[in-house]
């Protein structure tokens, strides 16, 4: 260090060096770190659930038939075999309010079907009722509050009803009976004193209900259990033994058995049974310990169940609780062990032990964020479950997932919909499929147009053209995608689908044509062609000019000539391939013109880096130019040519709007240039601006972006470590 | 995006093999094949296909994107049945056999079949109509057909037969063209003092109340409400409003006074008011001159005039105004850092394994693809950094999010991010390419090693600094993917700076022109009619991006120049 400076140039100097060494390392890292929170907040997804014990509670009065709470469980309440509601504060259990519900003991509770708001009370004397409860969260100031409300649907009267037969009213016998409520008509079902099934359509009017349409079965066992279907339009009738009766009940007055089969296999009996969210599927335990879920599948063979997956546990399972918001459910046996699974993904998310026998009754709260058991002894135990991801697991990601309402196990992206009981589909599988569907077809494009540009570029153009075209190329990196992809969706992509038999021929006519023209240029004189030494490129552009123009207005002949006729319907017939207008063809060729410079701009580069006394050294020896590119030249370049490949991948993998502009968007999973797909960049580019904060859609999405990350940065590595052994081996020549 | 490559650049005296001819050099005329010619040619038409590519599609563009401006004529087709058509030839096609056949008539080859724009499509249908060529029996372009241009429904097409005011008929006949014409002007004025009156008073006014309505609530939620001043401020306001909203009724009711008659094509007359006519022309009359003059106008109302009809007509003045105001603010941004991260890895760090890897890092970040810029952009500025911006100063405006919401400021970091490795790049290039004697002799004069970067080394090496700014504005200015996630919107109510304190919103969410192109060209509901603007529009974001890549090539070139000197 240099003595005697002023202290000034001494502060600026110390200063500079740390302002920068701070900053400038801090910026580094920290763009760096871009990939570290992009997996922090996919992370949360494969975490496996937690469940806590909460304090216990004492419940007032009689036997729980029912327990609930509001949204964000500020309030819960308990129907009791009294008649009574109870809505306690969940925190001390002191009491909010009660009321009672009807003048005589209950014998059965149900949540009709669909809401989770609405509950039958069925009578000791066999009349039923319909309540709701429904909470109001009110503001004093700023202080909110909630308010707890009990209504008694039409008038609080008994339903206009034959009697029902509840029989033992704990676990799955005791539900001889089901309500369906939505949309103004209320479906009722229940089993009368003689074993009859009995069927009851009111349409909900100004001043009550309509006159029910009716309609009877004779069972042909004993149902202890009715459960209506997917949108009150189908009947599960199952009975103690497993044996499960399907009804279509889609047109009043008519019920009709579609299916009847054995919810158990191996002779095993029916422990617990019930139906998950939306009712396309049902889960049964039997006393092996199984726990199957069978699917509603309709199709033009029929409807029926089939089994899609099983959960195996040590002891039988005693009950089943669905969760009302999601596909999964809480099973426990009678010893206490109590298991969280998920349908879709499979998972068993979490087990813990209550030490306990068969809750009275149980219930999730409406965010499944609180579990309630009501235990016969008349306490009332609360966890507290952390459950936010349980439809994902790394093999539903991936494998093939059995989906309600699917014939078979399939691949399949489909992420939301407008009902509120819709299964998500997040495979990853086609989108990956897609993502590198399009980038194959990209390379397949670009790679000989790039390479073989650059290997004239570097090689054989005169210096005069080369001046022009590297910048000329440089702008073509530099279009926008947006552009290019618009291009492609709205002039391309209907230019390909009427001219589809002359695109295809031109793959063929111009490399044809280009030879023609070049023996040609063979058999004129030396000094007509001399002049154009280097200038091949901007002599083949006519050429090309011309063949594509000819090879256009040959459309009609060549469609007949080789398609006979319609080329779309010759493959389709040929091939079995269907056309979609925007197609694999079309992002092949919209993309390869986004991949092109970069993977000519590196080419060029390794190629005229080659060292220049090998190449004259071999011209030395005698071989031709031609000799000299193929042995030579481009076998030291072939890295730096890989690694512009490896570079030109990366960025077709990762390519948004061209993807987003030129297909259909459709996650399929089909090697058909002609179909369409779905990337991970086009995902992520349509799903992420709609979906919501922390929810497992979003973090999913952030996990297509670490996939994406990772993909391009191992592209990418992996093309720089050979760039450099590429640049010290040419230092070495 | 010009990829990042640390190229060991061509040297001036290096000549290419080309040189020494690559054919005919060697006599034997009997191995073609095998000399390898076929296979030069073939290279040299990959050559060929990337020029031709990137001529054409500018073509394509740069054709469709200004033809559409020129005031086509208007055709008056007679078609065999008697009726009358009117409107612009838009497209000839001739349609091959297969669909022809469809159509069930006779002939043999193709047929040709032209594509008019009838407009009026409240009337007519839709906007466009394909009419055989065969089926026509006389085609006339009469000089009285003009175009009206409407701020509803498109254009319409027809002869101008009277004139109205207060319908009470003014002219009728040749005179009706005049009067149209003046009548116009006064209603063109009214309509600017309407928007200068609602851009002055109405949004300033609302903004205003927005503002005392947060006061007020802010007051609450510190526990005081006195508001009294802000009742009394709020008063004052809803006074100017009702003032400045009784003179926009006038206005309005001023503007409906006169209407146009036209006859259209099936020869019904239609009565158009005049304050839904932007523009009236009659392309047929007009001479060349006439025509370059409607075409000039026509130009800069679509470069600063507000968007229509669900962006497919009007201008894109917002769009170019956003995406200037987010290329700027990113660079802004990124220059600074990424200088210095360049300054830190060059010039600070002990080079070593750590830095090299670092660079790697920095180098493969270019390649990440920029929606994952996006992902992160929106994830921790969007709902990490501005939601807690919003916690800690915004709480009276919640649950509705201030910052906490895709904005200008979000889109504008993000882009940084993704550009950081441009200006990094290019930076330590031209710190890398300064001689190690100049250097040396600064520290041997006595310079620190500050002085020596701030005097010396940065002045030395800001043409490739600038150059990489320009290469990230580029770049900035054609990306769309993250922008969809990260704070552009397809019709933005305000523009990001206004008259109203504080001038710049840098939370509001602003419109694009790589994004006006994915909205307009596959969002809107008539694609057909607003193909020629996303075609200009096109055009225009790719002379932008063009022109700043010109610029950083030539910067470069210069570059080159002045080391060689320098070397010499």
């Amino acid at each position: 260090m240099i003595q005697g400076l002023s202290w000034r140039r001494r502060a600026v100097e110390a200063l500079t060096a740390r302002v920068v060494g701070l900053g400038g390392g801090a910026i580094i890292v920290a763009i760096t770190l871009i990939f570290f929170y992009l997996v922090m907040v996919a992370a949360p997804i494969f975490r496996p659930a937690q469940i806590s014990e909460l304090d216990v509670l004492r419940l007032p009065g009689s036997r729980t038939l029912a327990a609930g709470s509001n949204d964000s469980f500020e309030s819960l309440y308990v129907i009791g075999a009294d008649g009574t509601i109870s809505f306690l504060d969940p925190d001390t259990g002191a009491l909010r309010g009660s009321e009672r519900l009807t003048p005589h003991p209950l014998a059965a509770v149900r949540l009709v079907f669909p809401g989770n708001d609405t509950y039958a009370l069925v009578g000791e004397d066999g009349t039923a009722t319909l309540v709701r409860v429904w909470f109001r969260r009110r503001f004093d100031g700023d202080i909110g509050y909630i308010e707890d409300h009990v209504d008694r649907l039409f008038g609080g009267e008994p339903l206009p009803l034959p009697a029902i037969r509840v029989g033992q009213a704990t676990g799955h016998h005791g539900k001889r009976f089901d309500f369906y409520f939505a949309e103004s008509v209320l479906k009722a079902a229940g089993v009368d004193a003689s074993g009859n099934i009995r069927i009851r359509q009111f349409d909900q009017l100004d001043d009550g209900l309509s006159q029910p349409r009716a309609v009877d079965v004779r069972p042909e066992r004993s149902i202890d259990r009715l459960d209506f279907g997917p949108r009150g339009d189908w009947l599960y009738a199952t009975d103690s033994s497993g044996a499960v009766a399907v009804y279509d009940i889609a047109v009043p007055d008519r019920a009709v058995e579609v299916y009847s089969g054995i919810l158990t296999r191996d002779g095993a009996e029916l422990s617990a049974m019930t139906p998950l969210l939306g009712r396309y599927s049902l889960m049964a335990a039997d006393n092996s310990g199984r726990l199957t879920q069978w699917i509603l599948r309709r199709g033009p063979e029929g409807a029926g169940l089939v089994a899609a997956r099983d959960f195996e546990f040590a002891d039988p399972i005693a009950a089943i609780v669905a969760e009302p918001r999601r596909k999964g459910m809480m099973a426990l046996d009678a010893r206490g062990e109590t298991h969280l699974l998920h349908s879709t993904s499979e998972r068993y998310l979490a087990s813990f032990s209550t030490g306990l026998p068969t809750p009275a009754a149980a219930a999730f709260s409406p965010r499944s964020d609180r579990l309630l058991l009501a235990m016969p002894s008349g306490d009332l135990r609360r966890y507290a479950v952390t459950n936010h991801h349980p439809e994902i697991s790394w093999s539903a990601l991936w494998r093939k997932v059995w989906y309600e309402g699917y014939p078979e196990p399939v691949h399949s992206w489909q992420s939301s919909s407008a009902d509120n009981d819709f299964e998500p589909k997040f495979s990853f599988s086609p989108l990956l499929f897609g993502t590198l569907k399009a980038a194959f077809y990209a390379m397949l494009f670009a790679t000989p147009i790039a390479v073989m540009g650059a290997v004239y570029t570097a090689y054989f153009m005169a210096p005069g053209m080369r001046r022009w075209v590297k910048p000329g190329i440089e702008i073509m990196a530099a279009m926008p995608t947006v552009i290019l992809g618009f291009l492609a969706g709205l002039w391309f992509a209907p230019l390909v689908e009427q001219n589809l038999s002359a695109v295809l021929s031109l793959f063929v006519a111009a490399p044809l044509c280009m030879l023609g023209f070049a023996w040609f240029w063979h058999l004129l004189p030396r000094r007509v062609t001399r002049p154009f030494d280097g200038w091949f490129a901007a002599v083949s552009i006519p050429v090309l000019v011309v063949t594509t123009w000819w090879v256009f207005a040959c459309d009609n002949g060549l469609e007949r000539l080789l398609f006979g006729g319609d080329a779309q319907a010759w493959f389709l017939a040929t091939l079995g391939l269907d056309y979609d207008q925007r197609n694999a063809l079309v992002v092949g060729i919209a993309m390869g013109l986004a991949v092109i410079p970069v993977v000519f701009a590196i080419s060029e580069d390794a190629i005229h880096g080659v060292p220049r006394h090998l190449t004259t050294g071999s011209l030395a020896l005698g071989a031709t130019n031609w000799q000299t590119l193929t042995r030579v030249v481009i076998l030291t370049a072939s890295p730096g040519i890989f690694s512009a490949l490896m570079i030109g991948l990366g960025r077709a993998v990762g390519e948004t709007m061209i993807v987003l502009m030129a297909t259909g968007n459709t996650p399929l999973m089909d090697l058909n240039i002609f179909e369409g797909m779905r990337t991970f960049a086009a995902n992520i580019a349509v799903e992420l601006p709609e979906s919501e904060v922390d929810s497992s859609h979003y973090r999913l999405l952030f996990l297509a972006a670490v996939v994406l990350f990772a993909l391009t940065f191992c592209f990418n590595t992996g093309a720089e470590l050979v760039r450099q052994r590429l640049r010290s081996r040419y230092g070495n020549l | 995006m010009r990829f990042l490559t640390r190229t060991n650049s061509p040297s001036g005296e290096r000549t290419n093999p080309g040189d020494r001819g690559s054919t005919g050099k060697s006599p034997p005329r009997q191995g073609w094949w095998s000399s390898g010619a076929p296979w030069i040619w073939l290279n040299a038409m990959a050559v060929g296909i990337g020029i031709a590519a990137v001529a054409g599609l500018l073509g394509l563009i740069a054709t469709r994107g200004l033809a559409h401006f020129w005031p086509a004529d208007v055709a008056v087709l007679q078609v065999d049945g008697g009726t009358t058509l009117i409107g612009e030839l838009v497209d000839i096609e001739f349609t091959d056999p297969a669909s022809f056949e469809q159509t069930g008539q006779p002939g043999s080859g193709q047929i040709e079949r032209w594509l008019l724009k009838t407009g009026n499509r409240r009337v007519n249908g839709p906007d466009f109509r394909w009419v055989p060529a065969a089926s026509v029996a006389d085609r006339s372009f009469p000089s009285d057909v003009a175009v009206f241009e409407r701020t509803e429904w498109g254009n319409a097409y027809g002869r101008i037969s009277a004139v109205y005011e207060n319908d009470a008929l003014v002219a009728t006949g040749p005179p009706a063209w005049d009067e149209l014409r003046s009548r116009l002007e006064r209603v063109t004025e009214l309509r600017d003092e309407i928007a200068a009156t609602q851009a002055r008073t109405i949004d300033t006014v609302n903004y205003g109340l927005e503002r005392l309505r947060l006061e007020k609530r802010r007051r609450v939620l510190r526990g005081v409400s006195e508001a009294s001043d802000i009742e009394e401020r709020e008063r004052v306001l809803i006074a100017t409003y009702e003032e400045a909203e009784t003179r926009l009724r006038a206005l309005s009711e001023a503007m409906r006074r006169d209407a146009v008659e036209i006859v259209i094509m099936d020869g019904r007359s239609i009565r158009q008011p005049l304050s839904d006519v932007m523009r009236v022309w009659r392309p047929n009359a007009m001479t060349v001159g006439g025509k370059l003059l409607h075409y000039v106008r026509s130009l800069a109302v679509f470069l600063t005039g507000d968007p229509r009809e669900a962006n497919t007509e009007g201008g894109i003045f917002p769009a170019i105004f956003g995406t200037v105001m987010m290329v700027l603010l990113m660079a802004v941004i990124v220059s600074p850092l990424g200088v210095m991260a360049a300054i830190y890895l060059r010039e600070y760090a002990r080079q070593g394994p750590l830095v090299r890897l670092l660079r790697i890092a920095v180098n493969n970040l270019a390649g990440v693809p920029s929606i994952v810029y996006g992902v992160f952009g929106l994830g921790f500025f969007v709902y990490l950094v501005g939601g807690t911006i919003d916690d800690l100063f915004f709480r009276e405006a919640q649950p509705a999010p201030t910052f906490g919401t895709p904005g200008l400021i979000w889109a504008s970091l993000t882009l940084a991010l993704l550009t950081m490795p441009v200006v990094i790049v290019s930076t330590e290039e031209g710190l890398t390419r300064i001689p190690r004697a100049i250097r040396e002799s600064s520290l041997a004069l006595g310079a620190t090693k500050a002085e020596t970067l701030f005097r010396l080394v940065l002045p030395v090496a800001s043409p490739s600094i600038l150059t990489g700014i320009i290469l990230a504005v580029a770049r900035a200015a054609g990306e769309v993917a993250p922008l969809m996630l990260v704070g552009v919107v397809k019709l933005a109510p305000a523009l990001p700076v206004d008259l109203n304190p504080p001038f710049i919103h840098l939370e509001r969410k602003f419109m694009h022109l790589g994004f006006h192109i994915y909205d307009v060209g596959f969002q809107s509901p008539n694609v057909e009619a607003a193909r020629p603007l996303v075609y200009a529009t096109a055009l225009l974001l790719i002379v932008i991006v063009i022109v700043l890549n010109l610029a950083a090539i030539m910067l470069r070139s210069r570059l080159e120049k002045r080391y060689r000197i320098a070397g010499t």
